[in-house]
């Protein structure tokens, strides 16, 4: 569970970019934001798990072990282990390019790790053919051995989700995952998210408002440094048009409308 | 109208830069005593010169070959030892890793080594350590940290902080970070600036082993000494053979081992 | 499916190999260590030396910068040797490259030989060229000015000699169309293309000669390098550590000109 108390972010130049954003998500919830460019969105991921340090507000965060940790006054080895519990992926997946898909699965559990083992040696058979189950997990296990550079974008994706896992989080973030990745990929992606939402509070960043609406189940507009709307996945068009302002063209504002037509027709056919 | 001006302009500024570097170099000529006479009365000396240098004097060979490998050893170990020690500089050195006071007092640290010709190192080391290889091996590895280094530091800064963020996200410790976000993605180019510093290397093993190192150099500048001209030339070609081989065994190697590197 | 890793990538086959390379290399250098009497422990026990020495250098002596008059023109004879080698070397490298190049050359036997010629040239040592010309023109900055130039053709010719070849054909195309000779084409459709890269490795080659004169006058008998020589000879360590001192700001204060004087004629290309 994490618990996002008023958080507020200003430059060192004094311009405050988040004034206020307060949420809670528990586990089962898969939560997804959007909102414009500039918002503010990809900040307040970044202070979920201490890449950024809000100017005033907290980030406490509670793992499966029931431990609460107060992300953003927690420095060194305490934010460390706290880390280890938070899966992040990101827009750019941000593997090691010369590693190996395994490798780079592998790297999950370093702050489990003992320090001098991990430098010295390196991994254990065993942490491989665990890295490997997870790899299976998510599809891409023939491609275990090949540098993550030489893959394609859904498939490192993938593997940077097999990462996230590999930690055994209590929560997963997810800034921007798809969104350097085509509509099929896009949709393969989130339907492997989806499932884990059972197990651990899911947060990600979208910007796509379709997928928004079919994968998550509460939705958290940021416009301006505010959270102007959180409520259920059901979204209107005339509400999109209110938070992205001229961003959204009249087309992508239609398949807001259909998307959520197109949602209801499917509850339905449950 | 305006065109004129500036074209005028421009002519001015071109007989100005002419004027100004011929003027330099008169002055320069004075200074290294430049003076055509001598040159001219060089020329047969020089070329007479060389006529005592052929033919090769080939029984010498044989007593070239251990120098030799001598000065390629030294050049070998000097480069490992250097590229190891270039290695920490550069984590040093480089903003990503070391806080900014660490960054910049490395940074200048390795520029003022750019700046000492590595023969002033070897006879500062000489007058403290005696002659021998022992001092060319250390002064010929502080040459290697300044150049390496900062290629190496550079190499570092370049990387894509995104994906060490990452890594430190899934809660990895600092020399974590470094061993598996730096390290894979530098080594291509760390190992093909070490091939290239190696290159490198062998000819300042030769040069140093004039002034004291031992190997081929040392044998040259005695066959000068010693006036035996022909082994000097054996020494020469020796050297040249090594200067060559070397060459292009780092282009192979650099081919081979890391094609993706950036060299420079 | 059955999830199995193969030996090869196994973890601990991998770790079996990077150690195996580890202690092979490691055993190289042990063994070289040993061959050239390289003592490990020598940087501890001889290390003092190494410290007396320094407790000799200083405080060093800058009044020898300008009390001795020698020191003085010898400041001037390195930049001096540097500065003219460079120039005359960067001038006949170009002028060879031109002959060296597909495009510029009179004949391609002609390109052939002066290729080869260049080649042989820049593998030579200074070593070398320099001891030819210490017997020619005897001791003294001339043999150590001669001998840079000498390197600076072996180091740009081939440099050059590309650069020519790579030059834009659009251009020179249209210079010959409008009916121009040989030379004139080179005049005004070559050299304007090639001129700042030229400009650019002149500076680059200077700061490498500024190194190489002092380097090479502890051979010549020119110039500040031999100064330290001789002062470190001589015993006169304080000596030794001003002009040493002084070297080094002397090469960081030219880096920083060239630098400078880079910028200002890249940026105006004043030259056409």
């Amino acid at each position: 569970m994490i618990d996002v108390r008023n958080i507020t972010k200003e430059t060192r130049e004094g311009v405050q970019i988040l004034k206020g954003i307060s949420f809670k998500v528990e586990k089962g919830e898969f939560v997804g934001i959007l909102g414009p460019s500039g918002a503010g969105k990809s900040l307040t991921m970044r202070c979920l798990n201490g890449l950024t340090k809000p100017t005033t507000g907290e980030v406490v965060f509670t793992d499966n072990q029931n431990n609460a940790i107060n992300i953003t006054s927690c420095r060194g080895k305490e934010l460390r282990l706290a880390r280890q519990k938070i899966g992040v992926i990101f827009q750019g997946f941000n593997l090691v390019k010369r590693l190996s898909a395994i490798d780079n699965v592998m790297i999950g559990q370093l702050g489990n790790m003992n320090l001098f083992r991990s430098l010295f040696y390196g991994f254990t058979d065993r942490e491989a053919m665990q890295a490997l189950k997870v790899l299976e997990k998510v599809k891409v296990a023939h491609l275990a051995h090949r540098p993550v550079g030489s893959l394609s974008g859904g498939e490192m994706q993938r593997v940077a989700i097999a990462r996230a896992m590999y930690q055994q989080p209590s929560i997963m973030l997810a800034d921007e995952p798809i969104a350097n990745l085509d509509p099929n990929n896009a949709r393969k992606i989130m339907q492997l998210l989806k499932p884990l939402a059972d197990e651990m509070p899911i947060v990600g960043v979208f910007h796509q408002p379709e997928i928004i609406q079919e994968f998550c189940t509460r939705i958290i507009a940021i416009k301006d440094g505010n959270i102007v709307r959180d409520g259920d996945n059901k979204i209107t068009r005339s509400e999109m048009r209110d938070i992205y302002g001229a961003e959204l063209s009249e087309i992508e504002l239609n398949r807001t409308e259909h998307s959520a037509v197109s949602y209801q027709l499917s509850a339905l056919g449950d | 109208m305006e065109y004129l001006i500036y074209r005028r302009k421009k002519t001015l500024n071109k007989v100005l830069v002419v004027a100004g570097v011929s003027f330099l170099a008169y002055w320069a000529a004075i200074s290294c005593k430049v003076d055509l006479s001598i040159f001219w009365q060089g020329i047969p000396k020089g070329i007479e010169f060389i006529g005592f240098m052929f033919p090769p004097d080939w029984e010498a060979l044989l007593e070239m070959i251990y120098p030799a490998i001598e000065t390629v050893l030294l050049a070998f170990m000097s480069t490992i030892v250097g590229a190891i020690l270039s290695f920490f500089f550069a984590l040093a050195a480089a903003s990503n890793v070391s806080p900014p006071w660490l960054r910049n007092f490395s940074r200048f640290l390795l520029a003022t080594e750019r700046s000492l010709p590595e023969i002033i190192i070897l006879l500062l080391l000489i007058s403290a350590l005696g002659l021998g290889p022992f001092p060319g091996v250390i002064a010929m590895s502080i040459g290697c940290i300044g150049m390496l280094g900062r290629l190496f530091g550079d190499a570092m800064e370049e990387i894509n902080p995104a994906t060490l963020e990452s890594i430190a996200s899934v809660g990895a410790r600092r020399w974590q970070v470094i061993r598996y976000g730096i390290i894979p993605q530098v080594l291509p180019s760390l190992i093909a600036n070490t091939i290239f510093r190696f290159e490198v290397n062998i000819r300042l093993s030769v040069l140093l082993g004039a002034v004291g190192a031992g190997g081929i150099g040392y044998q040259l500048f005695y066959s000068f000494q010693v006036l035996e001209y022909q082994r000097a030339t054996t020494a020469i070609l020796v050297i040249l053979i090594l200067v060559f081989t070397s060459e292009r065994l780092s282009k192979l190697l650099i081919k081979k081992i890391a094609p993706e590197a950036k060299l420079k | 499916m059955n999830l199995t890793i193969e030996k090869q990538y196994l973890p601990s086959e991998r770790y079996k190999k990077a150690i195996t390379y580890v202690t092979i290399l490691f055993l190289v250098v042990v063994g070289l260590s040993i061959y050239f009497n390289f003592d490990p422990w020598l940087f501890i026990t001889d290390f003092h030396f190494l410290v007396d020495l320094l407790g000799e250098m200083t405080p060093p002596n800058f009044e020898v910068l300008w009390k001795k008059q020698k020191v003085f023109s010898s400041i001037l004879q390195t930049i001096s040797m540097a500065f003219l080698g460079t120039l005359i070397g960067g001038t006949i490298a170009l002028g060879l490259a031109f002959f060296a190049a597909k495009n510029t050359t009179p004949h391609p036997a002609v390109r052939f030989f002066v290729r080869i010629f260049l080649s042989i040239e820049r593998v030579i040592p200074n070593l070398v060229i320099i001891l030819v010309f210490l017997i020619s023109v005897g001791l003294g900055p001339f043999a150590g000015m001669l001998s840079i130039a000498v390197g600076t053709i072996g180091m740009f010719g081939k440099l050059f000699a590309d650069a020519i070849e790579g030059a834009d054909g659009d251009p020179i195309e249209a210079v010959y169309a409008v009916g121009a000779s040989k030379l004139q084409v080179i005049r005004f459709g070559i050299i304007p293309q090639i001129l700042p890269s030229f400009i650019a490795n002149l500076f680059y080659a200077f700061d490498i000669n500024l190194r190489a004169a002092i380097g090479l006058g502890v051979f010549g008998g020119a110039g500040i390098g031999f100064e330290i020589h001789m002062a470190m000879k001589l015993m006169r360590y304080k000596d030794a550590l001003a002009l040493i001192f002084f070297t080094i700001i002397l090469i960081c204060l030219f880096e920083k000109i060239s630098d400078y004087l880079r910028k200002k004629t890249m940026g105006q290309d004043i030259l056409k």
